[in-house]
């Protein structure tokens, strides 16, 4: 056995497995909340906050009478431009549909 | 079935499972915790402390994990950059010289331990040597690897490994075969 074979096999025994003692627990307890529960308190932001300028428009609107109106000038429209409308809203629906799908696709892949 | 590493990975990237970081740290924390007690020359408080410290940042910046390496590679890396941003505030990176390696050393000293001596004489070499020589030899990274957790170039992994080798050989003369 020559001189590195030895210092090498000395090298490797003076490291003895450690136990956990409790260091796996400790780590876990300084850990940020988990995402999931992040994106729940999120959502339910997004959602009171969504409801509460929904209430704040329809008292500054008059009881929603801006919605009627709108439908009414939205009727008087040609055709051509409703069906426009509708076309371009799709368009950027399925637009920021697509990108949420390849960012949470690349997110998965790293 | 064990999972493997990357799979714990994918868990913890795709579902945030903290199960499944909790199995990381349990499979890596002996190993890790074992290269910071030598690094920084057996306080044991000070590594284990710096240990979590790797662990929480690890989960932090799991994303960044891309799989081309061993994940331990990965988490010696981040073990190793949390040690030397500790030691720099401490200024504590300036190993010894050559000098004082051969007056500390003395072979008859009172622990007759060939695992003593070994500790001590690890604990002798400057940084650059002890990091190289706790990375290649005792936790049988490559000098790819251990170049990559040092971030310094092959050769100076290759020249530390070296150089920290002979030290040892030479501290450790009374230990090794006639």
């Amino acid at each position: 056995m020559n001189q590195e074979d030895w210092l090498d096999r000395e090298l490797r025994e003076a490291a003895p497995y450690i136990d956990d003692d409790g260091f796996t627990v400790r780590v876990l307890q300084q850990l940020p909340a988990p995402r999931r529960s992040r994106d729940l308190l999120r959502a339910v932001i997004l959602l009171g906050m969504t409801f509460l300028a929904s209430v704040l428009a329809y008292v500054v609107s008059g009881g929603g009478r801006f919605v009627s109106v709108s439908l009414e000038r939205l009727a008087a429209l040609p055709a051509l431009w409703v069906f426009v409308l509708a076309l371009a809203s799709g368009l950027v629906m399925a637009a920021a549909g697509a990108t949420a799908a390849i960012s949470r696709s690349r997110a998965s892949l790293t | 079935m064990e999972l493997t590493d990357a799979d714990l990975v994918a868990r913890v990237l795709v579902d945030d499972d903290q199960h499944a970081f909790g199995e990381l740290v349990r499979r890596h924390q002996s190993s890790v915790r074992g290269l910071l007690r030598q690094l920084t020359r057996t306080d044991v408080a000070l590594a284990d402390d710096l240990a979590q410290q790797a662990f929480l940042r690890a989960y932090k910046n799991i994303r960044s994990f891309r799989g081309e390496a061993r994940f331990s590679t990965w988490l010696y890396r981040i073990a190793y950059n949390c040690f030397r941003e500790d030691a720099r505030r401490r200024k504590e990176l300036v190993g010894i010289d050559e000098e004082q390696l051969q007056t500390q050393h003395d072979p008859q000293a009172a622990d007759p331990g060939l695992r003593h001596d070994l500790m001590r004489a690890l604990n002798l070499l400057p940084l650059n040597e002890r990091s190289a020589i706790l990375l290649c030899c005792q936790n049988g990274l490559s000098h790819d690897e251990a170049a990559s957790v040092l971030d310094i170039p092959l050769g100076t992994v290759k020249t530390n490994v070296l150089r920290g080798r002979e030290k040892l050989k030479r501290m450790l003369a009374d230990w090794g075969p006639n």
